[in-house]
């Protein structure tokens, strides 16, 4: 028998203990190799999404690898922790130093190795499902299977630097072991774990304050909030496995009336004794599946951004000529034509729209630009789109300040009305409220205010007063084009404006915005990070439960030993299954529920973004989640329950 | 009262190569018996007490404790059997080092749905019988081999099961301690307890009433103890010479 035979030997007769973390990382390579197909995919380079595509996919590979890199420590030093007693063995019979470290090293490069290999397999054959449903999510044509080599030599190339790297640091993690101390690690003489008072209630007050701040944070704090709440709940679950739950057990064990019940003797000790040891399992796997409940269930809920797609562009191209634009016949004329070559017959509005100057109410500073439009013209371009108006008649020098976007209107209660006093003469424009409705897309009118940090786009003014507004900084004129199904104007203006856009800032002699462009690009971008974020999460989500299923067979032995020995005693099979449903229940499910309610509060806080509720996709999103636990939870019993009846009589 | 009957027991291996490992074994226990087998290594002393204990099931015969066969029982009603009807104290102690000495030993009943008041006063009855009070709320892993084995005996025994099987319960002990478990077993039994030991150990077998002698499986002589232990001892040397599993370890003649 070679080394490398020894080695190989290891690891393929302890298929069960290694299955879990040889799928989930071999699931990870796939997911990794199929996120570069997409970015050296030479059919997508050619697609307006292109940019999108990459980022998202760039980003996710970088998510990923930094988790895998963490995932793999730590679930090699898990292994090593269980081994101690046959590393003991080797040790004894006179293995060097060297010859244990060259072991180990071969041992993690045979499952990195079957891991990629694995992993580009499987990539390779649901390469095309997934470039499919690529090509559905972003809305390109279709993307041909394409294997370029730089996908697998990047695929190949990372994983094989990651498992060098671990199998590197494996090797530390190994050092200073005396023999006698390797050889008691298989007897568990352990002391009874003690749970700190003190501690279980800083846990509480940590994870209900945090839950506080996030039920009562308002868009204005959310990213002041972001980070001390996130760490509060982070603290606060370790410390509520560590000591709260230790201690909790501590307390019902002190009940003899419940501890002493029946199969509750026996479910209540081997959790205080393992919990000491499960805590830091339990605690990571709340944290990595809350972080991966709140990735897709943000991702999930940006989608309920398109519903407000039509609020925010409400006319199907907005064009509007900068002050003595010649070209601008021409363009309109071009529009015009191109919507009619669609057998688009477009309604058009056209109305002025002038740039006063203004200084900010009591500050001395610089004159600032400000956009006006009458009130007549507002409610001509509101009607025109379909929406109802209703706005209250203005009077004397009252506005209303435009709303920019209504993805901004979360942001309305946190800035003050203002008053603009306009320079070169008496007259105060103050802002009496918000328009209802967007009248002209953000980024095309000339408004340049510090103060308003860009949430409003200009002001409303009664058509009276509009008359009397002097125009410094010149008067410009929006061409607003209606049609019935704004989809169709995909592509319309592409010589002005490849990307469906160009923002006043720009400084061209226009701005225009075609709805039917941006309205694909923007769901494109949506969806491409849903997709992301699902494969991330799902990532996240199988590591998860590997984390669980390597604890539960590491200990499979010592539960069998056990398990035994009560059998001998008279344990009825009903009895068995109650107790190790209600052990696996509890190691499934307590992580999983705190995850659940840890993010349905980072969703409550996340929930002042959005205008529209996202509950329903939230909601969606947890059930998913839970169901496949539950699943998961009925497969590993099934199977956990049979591996400790084979060995009972 | 005949509490254990076992009746033409035969058990066989199956296997590439079957092995005879109980051939017509046939006895009976009466109440307050307590009775050793003894037989040489692979005699098949192991193989008959896991018969009775309901662990294995024999290949022909039956077995009857107090008129019930419990291998014709369903698991469940196995289950509910071996945890009322019998006690068991094992070589290995098979005690659950999560648990403290006194929820160990409370374990049978608690499964059972005995009323906490009940099991606390039977606890402390048998504590103090066997004189491990003091480490009631130690964890197993603090206990010495003699205190294990002690705190195995009160798990078997709380339960007034009617019969008490014992698997070498001297086998991991020193001889103080087993001197002083053998004494405890002796105590039980003039008690009222009815027990059955399988044991290598000639001093362990010699606190005896009865010595089952097996050899490859079948009976093969039995020996009662009259009031001298000591006379009782030596006459378990002569039978296991006489069964000379190795004739090398004791001679025939005994000068």
């Amino acid at each position: 028998m070679s080394f490398l035979q020894f080695a190989y030997r290891n690891v393929s007769r302890n298929k069960r203990t290694y299955a879990a973390y040889f799928l989930s990382s071999a699931f990870s390579v796939m997911i990794f190799f199929v996120c570069t197909l997409f970015i050296f995919n030479p059919g997508i380079r050619e697609s307006i999404m292109y940019p999108i595509v990459m980022q998202t996919m760039i980003t996710a590979v970088c998510v990923m690898y930094l988790f895998l890199f963490f995932f793999v420590l730590y679930s090699v030093g898990s292994f090593l922790a269980s081994r101690k007693h046959e590393i003991g063995i080797w040790l004894m019979h006179g293995m060097t130093k060297r010859q244990l470290h060259r072991m180990i090293f071969l041992e993690n490069m045979l499952i990195g190795t079957g891991a990629v290999v694995a992993g580009i397999a499987s990539g390779l054959v649901t390469g095309k499902l997934f470039l499919m449903i690529g090509s559905l999510v972003f809305g390109v044509p279709s993307i041909p299977f394409r294997l370029t080599w730089e996908a697998l030599a990047l695929t190949t190339g990372a994983f094989a630097v990651l498992f060098l790297i671990i199998s590197m640091c494996t090797s530390g993690l190994l050092r200073n072991l005396s023999l006698i101390e390797l050889f008691q690690a298989g007897r568990r003489t352990k002391l009874a774990p003690k749970g700190s008072a003190w501690l279980s209630a800083t846990a509480v007050v940590l994870i209900v304050a945090a839950y506080g701040f996030a039920a009562t944070t308002s868009v204005s704090d959310l990213y002041v909030r972001m980070l001390p709440v996130t760490a509060m709940t982070v603290a606060g679950t370790y410390l509520l496995y560590n000591h709260a739950g230790v201690w909790l057990v501590e307390r019902l064990q002190k009940k003899r009336g419940l501890f002493w019940k029946k199969t509750n003797i026996v479910t209540l000790s081997n959790l205080s004794y393992r919990l000491k040891d499960h805590a830091r399992m339990l605690f990571m796997v709340t944290i990595v599946s809350t972080v991966s409940f709140c990735a897709v269930g943000v991702s999930a809920s940006i989608n309920t951004l398109s519903e407000q797609f039509h609020n925010d562009y409400p006319a199907a191209v907005s064009y509007l000529a900068k002050d003595g634009n010649p070209a601008e016949g021409e363009h309109l004329q071009s529009i015009q034509r191109e919507l009619l070559a669609k057998g688009l017959h477009p309604r058009i509005l056209q109305f002025p729209v002038k740039n006063i100057l203004v200084a900010p109410e009591g500050s001395g500073s610089d004159p600032e630009v400000l956009s006006v439009i009458s009130l007549s013209s507002y409610e001509r371009a509101i009607r025109m789109a379909g929406l109802s108006h209703g706005e209250q008649p203005l009077t004397g020098s009252d506005a209303l300040a435009l709303v920019s976007s209504e993805r901004d209107r979360a942001f309305m209660n946190a800035r003050p009305l203002a008053v603009h006093a306009v320079t070169g003469g008496r007259l105060h424009l103050k802002e009496i409220g918000y328009t209802r409705h967007v009248a002209v897309p953000e980024h095309l009118l000339r408004t340049d205010l510090r103060q308003m940090d860009g949430y409003t786009s200009g002001l409303v003014v009664s058509d009276e007063l509009f008359g009397r507004l002097e125009s410094r900084a010149g008067t410009d004129r929006y061409t607003a084009f209606y049609v019935d199904d704004f989809r169709k104007t995909l592509g319309v203006a592409n010589t002005l404006a490849d990307s469906g856009e160009v923002r006043f800032s720009e400084n061209r002699g226009f701005t225009i915005a075609v709805s039917g462009t941006l309205y694909v690009l923007q769901m494109g971008a949506y969806r491409a990070m849903l997709f992301a974020a699902l494969l991330i999460g799902t990532v996240f989500f199988i590591a998860a439960g590997s984390f669980l299923y390597f604890r539960l067979y590491a200990d499979l032995d010592y539960d069998r030993r056990q398990y035994a020995a009560m059998a001998k005693l008279g344990l009825t099979d009903k009895e068995l299954s109650r107790i190790v449903t209600r052990q696996l229940a509890l190691l499934f499910f307590v992580p999983i529920v705190l995850a659940v309610i840890h993010s349905s509060f980072a969703f409550i806080a996340l929930q002042s973004l959005f205008y529209l509720s996202i509950a329903l996709e939230m909601g969606f999103v947890l059930l998913c989640f839970f169901a496949a636990q539950v699943m998961y939870f009925f497969f590993i019993r099934f199977h956990y329950l049979r591996n400790v009846r084979k060995k009972l009589l | 009262m005949t509490i254990l009957d076992v009746k033409y027991l035969s058990k066989i291996y199956e296997g590439q190569v079957p092995r005879q490992a109980l051939d017509n074994v046939r006895f009976s226990l009466r109440a307050e018996e307590f009775v050793g087998i003894m037989g040489p290594s692979g005699s098949g002393k192991t193989t008959l007490l896991n018969v009775i204990a309901t662990i294995d099931e024999p290949t022909s015969g039956e077995i009857r404790i107090n008129g019930v066969n419990p291998h014709q029982l369903g698991r469940t009603e196995t289950a509910l059997f071996r945890r009322r009807e019998l006690g068991f104290v094992f070589q290995q102690f098979n005690l659950l080092d999560a648990m403290t000495v006194a929820e160990n030993i409370v374990l049978p009943l608690s499964l059972d749905g005995v009323p906490v008041g009940e099991m606390e006063q039977k606890l402390n009855d048998i504590a103090l019988k066997l004189g491990i009070s003091d480490i009631l709320d130690r964890r197993i892993y603090e206990l010495s081999g003699g205190q294990m084995q002690r705190t195995a005996i009160a798990r078997a025994i709380i339960h007034k099961p009617s019969l008490i099987l014992a698997d070498e319960p001297t086998g991991n002990l020193d001889s103080k301690a087993s001197d002083d478990v053998m004494r405890t077993l002796r105590t039980l039994n003039e008690e009222g307890a009815t027990i059955l030991m399988v044991t290598h150990d000639p001093v362990a077998a010699s606190f005896c009433k009865r010595v089952i002698f097996i050899k490859d499986g079948r009976f093969y002589n039995e020996i009662y103890r009259g009031d001298n232990r000591q006379g009782f001892f030596q006459r378990i040397i002569d039978m296991l010479s006489l069964l000379g599993g190795d004739r090398r370890v004791l001679s025939t003649i005994r000068l």
